[in-house]
């Protein structure tokens, strides 16, 4: 995406961005590794809450996505499904080497290997998996960017819906539904 | 117009409308709207001769304010729903005896309200009680009619045998003078309170009477249970009323031993309103059928209203004067708002549907201010008069019943909450997706019942004044209004300004919720299932065993019905027993041994002494 | 009735509004310091509520919407009518079922909303709910009703007012001792605090009634958590814990009794909602009966027992 270097907000796009990089809730797709480095990321040890994020149940009530390792192109459809499901604004955090570029499933015929072709990442955090310090570091620079109004994934998957659908579908292909227990 | 008049002309019309059905059944269903709009406008014109006395052949009325006050109520459920009978008239078998019955027991009401003496009493009672249990005959199920007839037959018995004890212990069927004359009896008082008050409460449906109810409402048509539950179970309140006015129970039991108060044969039946207003709540709240969960709530709020009248206090018995009305306002609604439903889904089944808001919002709506009345929540009329209710109790200090009430209160919301999720929200099932909203003609009277709700509710005052009317004509201190409020002992409520502060803190509300952005409409099906894709929308609904963690708690609970059937058993085994004996293989023989078991027993006797 | 007490209750909710989120904000800390935690900052429930306003949101019907409004509109007027201090913005309607009673408008209005926008999830939390009214509200219940029949009055600004001036053994919770605890474990339970909060489990159910809420219906639901906090907080105060002289009194009595209920809160494993009927139905029940009948009977605990 193109970087507008000039802030265009006005004062209370401003105030509400203020608002918003201030308390993060999230909604974690606990696939792949990454689930495990959540729980000491939210405990005493490092305390999350301290940045004013904490988890929350539903797609619905969260700002945040994290995308916490491989997707698989069955599971890629829920969380395209859980993301257009949150209210905007919203963010995608990608763990991991797997999100960024396939990781050591780069060659699976089951994942997918770049998530921002198919949802707005707003930032990865690399690693293998990315310890906890990681993580707060990763989330203090979201936090920022929300702050300075760079955080912009969610109007690009809006603008470049058709780019998005066309490779959600291409890699999803077609699927027959009649009810839930066939698919 | 006076009674005799308005009596002849229902009865007439009652004629016409069978005849009329006969060649359309239709205009015949007409005839029952205007038979029982008519009445109900002639009633509410006699208020100018109330006091004076009549006589229509050997029956002898008396206008009594309260027998007035009845009547209206009864007329109104009876007209408000004989707007839904055209539509139902190919449901029935015999449209025509409906359209009938319809009308002649609503004239027999008006005689049960208004008789001076026991002998019109009981001959309009049973006029009534038979017409609708030929109604209910025309329902689902014959059973229902037989358990709503042996029910009523056993009160009636009871009835006919504690006014013939009367009778003959004063000499006199005028009713006031016949229970009035009995305070130097205290003994036979008691059996002729007991016996009289259980046609009553065999009406209100209080236990272990109540099992008529959810069986006759279960199978009735959808058009006569909003007159069971609204009406006609109002006439036990009124025989329980006159139990303790006519019949003055305070002054002859004076004597006896009290609780709180309360002398204990009272007290005795004030604990049966108890236990039904626990047993309804409970066995409402498992039901899966919704008419038999509203009749199970009638069971609980029946219990209220006997509770409030044998207070004969100054606030509890206003309450349960009060209630009279706001529980026939807001069960007619809401059966009537399930007729609706059932009108156009063909099922009265929880389970078997889903998101009828969607498809029919005025009657989503009507319902909802009928439950937020029944379950006595402000603003809504039925609020009052548990208000006052509670009022009364906290007086007295009657601990338990109290601890009931306020079961059978938070119970409420329980149970009313389940048609509520369960019909109207939720999914819609793909069934009812073309469901459209009933007509007019069938809004209109659902929509006048909801108006009164909040007319009870807002402006209570209006229908406590005819409340202090019937205390003062009883004898009792009335309950003291101000202008908007009500004021009791313990403080007062003032309904009015709890509307208005309703009002503006929802002002409030929608000023900050319509300032906000507006919200992007999805699909009901565009919900959180765990990121799962479900499509079939009767899945997503969850509708059955609402309360399942709870029911589980008094699922080994007796049913009722059950111990009735065992017991029903064990006699016919008596009978077999005895029938075995006496028509057994040689019936000669048996005689014989009878006659010489006698034979033997006088002798014996004879040589004894 | 005139615009002076409109005013009155707008300021009201205003003032209960800021000092009940900051108390909330407080008490997340507090919770954090059990778990060894630093915690968030104390004004951080404003930023959740404001955050959650500013969103955009998502809609099921008019009803979900109108749920929203009519529950924060029926909670609001029951703060309203909540006499804080001697100060009441409406005079003489702090009926305490009334109180009671209008504050079931807003759970119904939430409820309503919730069920309506279709998710299982939903309903299966306002059955919970419902059913865990059903649980801590009688033996509540029956304590008010006995403190109402010994002392004449429904009011609950008087009866708060009629224990001030004994010192600190003149709050009905000393007077009637079993009566009090009844109404603390009776508050644990209407706050939702564990063990008595299944019915927001949010590994669960997915956070029960809340989960179909997003943007500024959320925004919505945490407003009206506040105040329905406020209103059974100050339902206890008040009636059990001889309300106050001076609002700092009331505020210090207030801000004690909720942190108290947090931290105990913060220690719990949480009920099945059958086990919590079951529990209520047997001790507290069992404790407010006897506590009705000692002073029903015998009038002890409406004289002072000294
Ligand atoms: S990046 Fe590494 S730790 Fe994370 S999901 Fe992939 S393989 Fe697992």
């Amino acid at each position: 995406m193109v970087l507008d270097k000039k802030d265009t907000r006005n004062i209370w796009e401003k105030i509400g961005d203020y608002f918003s990089a201030n308390s993060i809730w999230m909604k974690w797709y606990c696939t792949g590794c990454g689930a495990i480095e959540m729980p000491p990321t939210m405990t005493s040890r490092f305390d999350m809450e301290r940045l004013g994020m904490g988890p929350m149940a539903t797609p619905r009530q969260a700002d945040v996505l994290l995308i916490t390792g491989y997707l698989s192109t069955k599971t890629l459809r829920r969380v395209i499904y859980s993301y257009e499901q949150m209210n905007s604004p919203r963010y995608i955090v990608g763990f991991g080497s797997c999100t960024i570029n396939g990781g050591i499933y780069y060659d699976s015929y089951a994942t997918i290997n770049q998530l921002d072709k198919y949802l707005p990442v707003d930032l990865y955090i690399a690693g293998c998996m990315p310890r906890p310090e990681a993580i707060m570091n990763g989330f203090a620079a979201l936090i920022e960017m929300i702050k300075k109004g760079e955080a912009n994934g969610w109007r690009h998957y809006q603008e470049n819906y058709e780019w998005y659908k066309k490779n959600q579908l291409e890699s999803l292909g077609e699927v027959i539904i009649n009810d839930e227990f066939h698919e | 117009m006076n009674l005799n008049l308005i009596i002849i002309i229902t009865t007439a019309v009652a004629l016409v409308a069978y005849l009329v059905s006969k060649v359309n059944d239709k205009a015949g269903a007409a005839m029952t709207v205007v038979g029982s709009l008519f009445a109900l406008i002639a009633v509410f014109l006699l208020r100018d001769s109330i006091g004076t006395e009549i006589t229509l052949l050997y029956f002898n009325f008396n206008l009594t304010v309260t027998g007035w006050y009845f009547a209206l109520v009864m007329l109104m459920a009876y007209s408000m729903t004989a707007f839904f009978n055209p539509f139902w008239m190919k449901k029935l078998i015999y449209p025509a005896g409906y359209n009938f019955l319809y009308l002649l027991s609503m004239a027999g009401t008006l005689g049960v309200f208004f008789a001076k003496d026991f002998i019109t009493l009981f001959v309009f009672w049973e006029t009534v009680v038979w017409s609708s249990a030929f109604i209910i005959q025309m329902g689902k199920s014959r059973q229902a009619a037989y358990v709503y007839y042996v029910i009523s037959a056993i009160g009636s018995m009871a009835t006919l045998f504690a006014i013939m004890f009367a009778y003959g212990t004063t000499g006199t069927f005028v009713i006031n003078d016949a229970f009035g004359g009995l305070a130097a009896y205290p003994g036979r008082a008691i059996v002729i309170f007991v016996t009289f008050i259980a046609a009553g409460m065999a009406k209100i449906g209080i236990f272990p009477f109540h099992v008529w109810l959810p069986f006759a409402h279960g199978s009735a048509p959808h058009t006569f249970s909003p007159v069971l539950s609204g009406g006609l179970v109002k006439m036990g309140a009124f025989v329980a009323l006159l139990s303790v006015t006519a019949f003055p129970a305070y002054k002859i039991f004076g004597g006896m031993a009290s609780f709180r108060g309360i002398p204990l044969p009272i007290y005795f039946m004030m604990a049966l309103g108890a236990i039904s207003i626990v047993v309804g709540t409970l066995m409402a709240i498992k039901q899966e059928d919704a008419k038999k969960l509203l009749a199970y709530s009638s069971v609980a709020n029946g219990g209220y209203i006997l509770i409030g009248l044998l207070m004969l206090d100054q606030v509890g018995f206003a309450g349960g004067l009060m209630h009279i009305v706001n529980h026939a306002v807001a069960s007619a609604a809401a059966f009537l708002s399930i007729a609706a439903v059932a009108y156009r889904t063909g099922t009265t089944k929880m389970s078997e549907m889903g998101g009828m808001i969607h498809r029919m919002p005025i009657t989503y709506v009507v319902y909802l201010i009928a439950i937020i009345s029944m379950a006595g929540i402000p603003p809504m009329g039925g609020f009052v008069s548990k208000w006052l209710i509670f009022q009364g109790l906290a007086d007295k200090g009657l601990l338990f019943i109290a601890a009931t009430a306020f079961f059978g209160s938070i119970g409420s919301f329980l149970y009313v909450f389940r048609p509520l999720s369960a019909v109207f929200l939720g999914q819609t099932f793909t069934r009812d997706l073309n469901k459209k909203e009933v007509g007019v003609f069938m809004l209109f009277p659902m929509v006048v019942l909801t108006l009164l709700s909040l007319l009870t509710g807002i402006f209570p005052n209006i229908f406590l004044r005819v409340v202090t009317e019937i205390q003062t004509s009883l004898g009792v201190l009335p309950v003291t209004l101000a202008e908007n409020t009500i004021v009791t002992n313990n403080g007062f409520l003032d309904a009015f300004k709890v509307f208005i502060v309703f009002g503006f803190g929802f002002a409030i509300a929608f000023v900050l919720f319509i300032a906000r952005r507006k919200s992007r409409r999805v699909e009901l099906m565009d919900t959180y299932t765990s990121a799962e894709f479900i499509h079939t929308r009767e899945l997503l609904h969850y509708s059955h065993s609402f309360y399942a963690p709870f029911e589980r708690l008094y699922e080994k609970a007796p049913d009722t019905m059950k111990l009735y059937h065992k017991a029903a058993v064990k006699i016919s085994e008596i009978g077999n027993f005895a029938e075995a004996i006496f028509f057994g293989i040689k019936p000669a023989r048996t005689v014989l041994l009878v006659m010489g078991t006698v034979l033997i027993g006088i002798i014996a006797g004879g040589v004894l002494s | 009735m005139n615009a002076m007490n409109f005013i009155y209750a707008f300021l009201m909710l205003v003032f209960v509004f800021i000092f009940q989120t900051s108390l909330t904000g407080f008490n997340r800390k507090v919770t954090a310091r059990l778990q060894k935690r630093y915690g968030a900052r104390w004004y951080q429930q404003f930023l959740d509520i404001f955050k959650a306003m500013r969103k955009d949101s998502t809609t099921h019907g008019w009803v979900f919407d109108f749920g929203v409004i009519m529950a924060l509109g029926g909670i609001m007027a029951t703060v309203i009518f909540i006499p804080v201090a001697g100060f009441r913005a409406f005079p003489g309607t702090d009926n305490v079922f009334v109180i009671s009673y209008l504050l079931a408008v807003g759970m119904l209005g939430m409820a309503m909303s919730a069920a309506g926008s279709g998710n299982p999830w939903a309903s299966i939390g306002v059955g919970r709910a419902l059913t865990n009214m059903l649980a801590y509200d009688i033996p509540l219940m029956i304590v008010i009703f006995t403190m109402i029949f010994a002392f004449d009055s429904a009011s609950v600004g008087e009866l708060a007012k009629m224990q001030q001036g004994m010192g600190i053994l003149g709050w009905n919770a000393f007077r009637m001792p079993l009566g009090g605890i009844v109404a603390v474990i009776a508050l644990m339970g209407m706050l939702g605090k564990k063990p008595f909060d299944s019915f927001i489990a949010p590994a669960e159910i997915a956070s029960g009634p809340m989960v179909e809420y997003g943007g500024k219906h959320l925004g919505f639901m945490f407003i009206l958590h506040e105040f329905m906090t406020f209103i059974e907080v100050s339902l206890i105060i008040n009636l059990f814990f001889g309300g106050g002289a001076t609002i700092w009194e009331y505020m210090l009595k207030y801000a004690v009794l909720y942190t108290f209920t947090n931290i105990v809160s913060g220690v719990m494993p949480r009920f099945k909602i059958d086990q919590a009927v079951k529990y209520f139905y047997r001790v507290p029940l069992a404790m407010a009966i006897i506590q009705g009948i000692v002073v029903i009977f015998t009038g002890l605990g409406v004289t002072i027992w000294f």
